[in-house]
């Protein structure tokens, strides 16, 4: 009796125990693919904000070049700065948890190999930034002489709202303090360089999931960019407008749209 | 993820960018709104864009800036385009300047050509990849072909590729239109520059990199300032020629050689390259007979240039044959192979070259003065390959001074210059052309003309003029072992060695004691040519009646072999001619000790001179005459043994008796 008593406690523990390594595994899962949308979710604005950050960076030492650009442009610079600590803070411990053979690793692998692409492509518009600020100040009222003439207005608000709309995927983050720009070189290059030797992933082992020839099927209103008649005349042909591209938080593009 | 290997300490710099800063000098002052090119809006269907300057306002603004003249002003204009600090609005993809009403306006300083920025293949991919996204089939054909070599080198990074591309786009849509349009404007000149279509000459075309920053200042530190100093000496105590000598001896080579200059002079009798017509090529040979008027002519105008053809050598040696002083012109032979032969032959050939022409009692004594001499033999303690060169030196001068005014009074020389040819100028007819292009054939593989190159040596090496001189054995100081000459025909018994006439290489004669060539040679295997391709040339047409004839035979149809394994003589072949009690036949047992022998026999000339007739005095302790046995093994060591005599390098250690092997 006692025994069957005991054995049926025990069936009972064990199949307690499997329910709960089970139940324990599916959330496991679940915690896990969420965390891989996120760091997805993050690089999508990590690529979002580079790209605001060169729109800008282009014109610093140019005639378009401002004190408030330069200052937008920080801005930007911090927002990326955020999303590459809180990027890396995450997928660090998300590949080390990765172990061959499980599903997503794949994924995971490209999130790892796009940062880093990302990271570097940042530190070289970084570098640029901080090398054209430094050749052409602003200081002194003399300096704007010295600006290139390149023919471009000085309205950014455009770019820099679209950066500061990134949404960090990741609500709660402590926030940091904003380094200035050597500091934030430094201080990408060295996330590299960890990155580098924490994980070895083979690079080019990662496949690219997109054919080679990806057609913008929704820039549909792009024909008004054609490059031909950017040599002359500027043709505004203007498409069709329901095909708008632009993601919900895109106040401007719509404006713009309108525009030509 | 890039590879970055390298990290950039101001390593790799390139080096024509220097002058990219003082370009930004003169673009910061042509901006300048003041003082700068005026500028003028640029007229566009909706808008306008302002800071657009035509290129004749450039070019006036340079040359008046700078004050130089119109021509110099658009070449620096032009270089300013190429550069990639000025584009072109209209016609974008030639980066030129045009002195007209065409407009051109100033590259935002992002970007500029930077030194310390290489250009990176992932943006431009990113471009490529906007500018496709943007409208499809805008990409040009060369653009297409980078796309794709680009998608499949960084195809792990592609994915990131193409967002960026979006997201950038997306950035750009944010600004104003016609910011937009100068944007696109800049973005695609950078390209041009930095991703030049094919053919075009791109102005970022650079060669090595370099160490160092052309751009940086340098710090003039205590170290600068030794450099400079250091610099400033040597420049002052670098030998000076006048000007009027200088030029002199330019205005006299261009008269001596402007006949001959193949540019100048027209070749006859006709280029074959134009006329399908290998005469010319075939009267030109190393080793043809009857040279050409013009060949000859070159030899009359320095002795270099008689040393330097192979068939005026040649022309040459007959010459010092007949003149019995053939061993300076060897000894030179023997200087340049030296220098130009192989590291791993080099010390036994120098060895060799002491034994055979320097040293007391040489069998070809040359005669240098004492200082050159003692130099010499100080340096050849420890042999490099131009350890000779001082002698080497005075011999030529010794000849030139000496043996070439003589060679060219002389009746071979004249000989030659009555047979040289003069061919006549081809005047081939279009038809003719044609049929000379249908007759094209390949010429010879050379391994085939090497061949044939040897086979013609071994012939001549049997076939040459005896030389006496060389051949008294009792007559110093040449004995006759003519270790550098002449081939021995097949001739009787007290052998004579005959000289080869044309062989070129006299130093090249070899017993390459190998066993297998022993082995052959004790075989006795007569007659042939000497036609094997293997390095060591083994002639064997020697009888086998003597064994030195035959041992000196090969050497001698070896030496005319283009190898140039330096000659030596085996132990196992002793003197020639008659001196039958000091025959000592090769025993048979050495044949299977060949590399420690080897390298023992190259190491020796066995003189054998009976005591008796001994002139000269030996300063080696040969005194005994022991059986010729053969030498023991290590390198160099010049060991008495044997009733041979040998020359020993003063340096070596006297290890007298060394067993065999």
């Amino acid at each position: 009796m006692a025994n069957h008593l005991g054995t049926t406690d025990d069936e009972q523990a064990a199949c307690q125990a499997q329910m709960n390594r089970w139940q324990r595994t599916v959330g496991e899962i679940q915690t896990r693919k969420r965390q891989v949308a996120e760091c997805e979710r993050a690089l999508e604005a990590l690529s979002k904000v580079t790209a605001c950050f060169q729109q800008m960076a282009t014109s610093v030492g140019s005639s378009s070049d401002s004190s408030s650009l330069r200052e937008k442009t920080n801005d930007t610079r911090a927002l990326a700065h955020k999303v590459c600590t809180g990027l890396h803070r995450k997928l660090v411990p998300l590949l080390a948890e990765t172990v061959p053979g499980q599903e997503d690793r794949d994924k995971v692998e490209q999130l790892w190999v796009h940062f880093l692409t990302g990271l570097e492509s940042l530190q070289q518009d970084l570098y640029k930034f901080g090398d054209l600020t430094d050749r052409f100040p602003l200081k002194q009222k003399n300096d704007r002489r010295a600006l290139i003439k390149t023919g471009a207005s000085d309205e950014f608000s455009g770019v820099a709202a679209q950066a500061a709309s990134t949404q960090s995927p990741w609500v709660g983050t402590e926030v940091e303090q904003n380094p200035d720009l050597k500091t934030h070189i430094t201080q990408i290059d060295a996330m590299i360089k960890e990155m580098l030797q924490k994980v070895s992933i083979p690079f080019w082992a990662v496949e690219s999931t997109q054919e080679a020839w990806t057609e913008g099927v929704d820039f549909s209103d792009a024909a008004d960019d054609q490059d031909e008649t950017l040599e002359v005349e500027v043709v505004s042909q203007d498409g069709k407008m329901s095909g708008c591209c632009h993601p919900p938080n895109c106040k401007f593009g719509c404006m713009l749209c309108l525009l030509t | 993820m890039t590879i970055r290997n390298v990290r950039d300490h101001g390593q790799r710099f390139r080096p024509r960018m220097t002058c990219l800063k003082k370009v930004e000098a003169v673009i910061l002052e042509m901006q300048d709104p003041k003082t700068g090119v005026k500028s003028q809006p640029q007229r566009l269907v909706i808008t306008t864009i302002p800071h657009a300057i035509t290129g004749e306002d450039i070019v006036a603004w340079l040359a008046n800036r700078y004050s130089i003249q119109t021509e110099e002003a658009c070449t620096l204009g032009r270089m300013l385009v190429a550069f990639g600090y000025i584009y072109p609005l209209q016609d974008h993809k030639r980066l030129i300047i045009k002195p007209d009403a065409s407009l051109y306006r100033f590259q935002t300083p992002y970007f500029w050509p930077a030194q310390q920025w290489p250009v990176e293949d992932t943006d431009y991919a990113i471009y490529l990849a906007k500018r496709n996204i943007r409208k499809k089939g805008i990409l040009e054909m060369y653009e297409q072909e980078q796309y794709n070599s680009l998608h499949k080198w960084m195809n792990h990074k592609w994915d990131f590729i193409v967002m960026q591309a979006k997201e950038q786009y997306r950035a750009g849509k944010e600004r104003k239109k016609p910011d937009r349009v100068v944007f696109d404007c800049q973005e695609r000149a950078y390209w041009v520059v930095h991703r030049p279509p094919p053919g075009t000459i791109s102005a970022m075309d650079y060669g090595l990199e370099r160490m160092v920053d052309p751009n940086a200042e340098e710090k003039q530190t205590s170290d600068f300032f030794r450099r400079t100093i250091i610099f400033t000496q040597q420049s002052i105590m670098r030998p000076r020629v006048k000007s009027s000598v200088s030029i002199g001896a330019l205005v006299k080579y261009s008269i001596t050689y402007n006949k001959h200059d193949p540019f100048l002079a027209p070749c006859l009798p006709s280029n074959p390259w134009l006329t399908d017509d290998v005469t010319y090529w075939m009267l030109n040979m190393t080793n043809v007979e009857i040279p050409t008027k013009m060949r000859v002519e070159r030899w009359t105008f320095s002795f270099g240039e008689l040393l330097a053809d192979p068939r005026g050598r040649a022309d040459f040696t007959l010459f010092l044959k007949k003149e019995f002083s053939g061993e300076n012109l060897a000894f030179w032979e023997a200087c340049e192979d030296l220098k130009w032969g192989t590291a791993a032959t080099m010390n036994e050939k120098a060895q060799q070259i002491y034994k055979t022409f320097l040293a007391r009692g040489a069998p070809r004594w040359i005669n240098i003065d004492g200082k050159t001499m003692e130099v010499t033999v100080k340096g050849l303690k420890h042999p490099h390959r131009y350890v000779l060169d001082a002698a080497q030196t005075h011999i030529f001068m010794l000849m030139k001074k000496d043996s070439y005014g003589r060679y060219l009074k002389s009746p071979v020389f004249k000989e030659t210059q009555k047979r040289a040819i003069d061919p006549e100028q081809h005047r081939f007819s279009v038809t003719q052309l044609e049929a000379n292009a249908k007759k094209r054939r390949p010429s010879l593989s050379p391994i085939i003309v090497r061949q044939q190159e040897e086979e013609e040596r071994a012939r001549m090496a049997t076939s040459g003029p005896v030389d006496i001189t060389q051949l008294c054995r009792f007559t110093a100081p040449v004995p006759h072992l003519a270790v550098y000459s002449g081939p021995l025909s097949s001739p009787p018994f007290p052998l004579c060695l005959p000289h080869t006439p044309a062989c070129p290489s006299p130093i090249s004669v070899t017993i390459d004691s190998t066993p297998a060539s022993e082995r052959r040679w004790e075989e006795g295997v007569g007659g042939g040519e000497g036609g094997e391709a293997d390095q060591v040339g083994e002639g064997t047409a020697v009888s086998s009646r003597s064994r030195m004839a035959l041992s000196l035979g090969r050497l001698l149809r070896r030496g005319c072999s283009p190898s140039t394994v330096f000659a030596s003589l085996s132990p196992k072949f002793p003197a020639p001619a008659g001196n039958s009690s000091r025959v000592q036949p090769i025993s048979t047992d050495q044949i299977g000790q060949a590399p420690p022998r080897r390298i023992a026999n190259f190491f020796q000339i066995k003189v054998d001179i009976p005591p008796e007739c001994r002139i000269y005095p030996i300063d080696s302790e040969d005194e005994e005459e022991s059986g010729g046995a053969s030498k023991g093994g290590g390198g160099g060591e010049g060991g008495g043994e044997g009733q041979v005599k040998e020359i020993i390098c003063p340096w070596e250690s006297l290890t007298p008796h060394e067993g065999a092997g």
